[in-house]
């Protein structure tokens, strides 16, 4: 948290917009979309995540 | 349907899909996937402003701010509203300093602006939106060939 604003639940919403956006242009039906949506958002926050713990090791400079 | 009746249908599902986000496939038939796809781009677009996001304006010192640019004027009038937010008035290039108030004003905005914690992240909704749009005229464009069911 920084001054109310939490980084990981911004990063929920993006994932959230960005998965339902791609869910429903590449499928037809609802369920579909909503599978491939809910992937992709998950994905999102989960390589994102990876990324920042691979991160947390490198240093930070002077 | 005649072949330039035809380009003129798809011509104009492209110019209402970047003029509202959603319009486009509203004209050929997807309703609902229209209004999803107005309700994603928007909230995407005003989660951006709300976080103090930059509008970008093209700037020749920074050429990579020319594609940034082109990203959210793809949101048509939407990307209006944001200039107006961020400057205060509809500029789409970085005022030269030969214009020393203006130049002085833009800088001023942008530093007020920069200090937001949020300020990286709303940037990142806002372009997301436009090329979220930018991806919207595209399949529009395909249905209205006949190149996507």
């Amino acid at each position: 948290m920084m001054g109310g604003v939490s980084h990981f639940l911004i990063l929920c919403w993006f994932s959230a917009l960005v998965g339902s956006f791609f869910g429903v242009l590449t499928r037809s039906t609802f369920r579909e979309a909503f599978k491939v949506g809910a992937l992709i958002a998950l994905l999102m926050v989960g390589v994102s995540l990876i990324i920042a713990y691979v991160m947390f090791f490198l240093p930070l400079g002077s | 349907m005649s072949s330039s009746k035809e380009g003129g249908r798809v011509a104009a599902a492209c110019l209402l899909a970047w003029v509202v986000p959603g319009a486009g496939h509203w004209f050929l038939g997807r309703r609902v996937k229209a209004v999803v796809f107005l309700v994603l781009v928007v909230l995407t677009f005003t989660t951006g402003v709300i976080m103090k996001g930059r509008v970008y304006v093209a700037n020749r010192e920074q050429p990579l701010t020319y594609l940034a640019t082109f990203a959210n004027v793809a949101l048509g009038p939407l990307d209006l509203i944001g200039r107006r937010v961020f400057y205060e008035r509809i500029i789409y290039v970085f005022p030269s300093e030969s214009d020393p108030m203006l130049y002085q004003e833009v800088m001023q905005l942008n530093r007020s602006k920069i200090l937001a914690v949020t300020h990286e992240y709303g940037t990142t909704f806002v372009l997301a939106a436009g090329l979220m749009n930018i991806l919207l005229i595209l399949d529009v464009f395909d249905i209205g060939i006949g190149r996507k069911r």
